[in-house]
């Protein structure tokens, strides 16, 4: 039976499993990690434990989501 | 545009606190003619450096409304005039800040990219503080109701029992009385981070630190009791 409500909320509870970087690291790196990202570039060999560090936090995740979207609609433009 | 006499004590970027991965930062790189051009103005004095100024404040003007716009959906209760009054002072908080770090800009993105992520932080964190304006911050569990599901086959259903009984008792007896705190307001009830370490007079990175603490003893507890958190994820798919 799937139940992926347990699952985000389990996810959320006990947050990524592998090493991640803090919200501190993870603002530092945004900008360079949105633009390799954007370019189509391997971000998370580039920059370790951002992406987890992502699924680990809400806010960051936020932020992150909000500079990709801004970043590759600028690129559309 | 206030950003001139802006101080700096309302400045929301996190503190320093590091976790386990260490980053090698990008130690040089080679600036686009653009960000050069940006870095030059900005250095610059006089009129140069005050129009740099103005043409900053309005690409950050920009990115803090298009956070605006983005969250708008979540915030019905705020107005058009609310939004533009706290995207304004989004932008104006993020120039203080850009200026102040200006020397920090490694060139590691172009300049636009590194300004534009201080102008979304800051109205994030204000979009997230003014829809908790006014709210208590619960840092009891309010509900557990997302680890039960009705309907479920009986046998588990016992499983789900056992699961959620494990994950109550680990809270209540591994973790010390703030790790349990900060676990339960930011990933049971939802809390934002910023919005409860501005209430309990911390950072947001000293916050993630506690959070992380906590995750890794809950999973070692588990682990422990012979519960592999990777077949439970896998389990509730």
């Amino acid at each position: 039976m799937e139940r992926p409500e347990l699952k985000q909320a389990l996810g959320r509870l006990l947050g990524p499993a592998g090493p991640e970087v803090g919200c501190d690291v993870c603002f530092d790196e945004l900008d360079r990690y949105v633009e390799l990202e954007v370019a189509g570039r391997d971000a998370d060999a580039a920059i370790p434990g951002l992406r987890a560090h992502l699924e680990g936090c809400p806010a960051c995740r936020e932020e992150h989501e909000s500079l990709y979207a801004f970043v590759s609609g600028e690129q559309t433009l | 545009m206030s950003t001139a006499t802006a101080t700096v004590r309302n400045r929301v970027l996190p503190s320093r606190t590091d976790l386990s991965v260490a980053v090698e930062p990008q130690r040089h790189s080679l600036l686009d003619e653009e960000s050069r051009a940006w870095l030059r103005d900005l250095r610059s004095e006089g009129g140069m450096r005050d129009a740099a100024i103005a043409r900053l404040h309005a690409l950050l003007l920009r990115a803090a409304r298009f956070e605006c716009a983005r969250r708008r959906p979540g915030l019905p209760h705020l107005r058009g005039n609310d939004l533009d009054d706290l995207a304004n002072q989004a932008a104006d908080d993020a120039l203080v800040s850009v200026l102040a770090r200006l020397d920090d800009f490694r060139g590691a993105s172009r300049f636009t990219t590194w300004v534009y992520k201080f102008a979304l932080l800051e109205a994030a964190v204000k979009l997230r503080k003014r829809s908790w304006q006014g709210r208590e911050v619960p840092l009891e569990p309010e509900t557990w109701s997302l680890f039960t599901s009705a309907g479920i086959e009986p046998e588990a259903e016992v499983e789900q029992s056992e699961l959620l009984a494990t994950l109550q008792d680990a809270i209540a007896d591994v973790l010390t009385p703030q790790q349990r705190r900060v676990l339960v307001a930011l990933a049971l009830n939802g809390v934002p981070i910023d919005v409860l370490a501005e209430r309990l007079s911390t950072t947001r990175g000293a916050l993630y630190k506690t959070l992380h603490d906590a995750r890794r003893k809950l999973r070692r507890h588990l682990d422990e009791q012979g519960l592999s958190v990777d077949a439970l994820l896998e389990d509730a798919q």
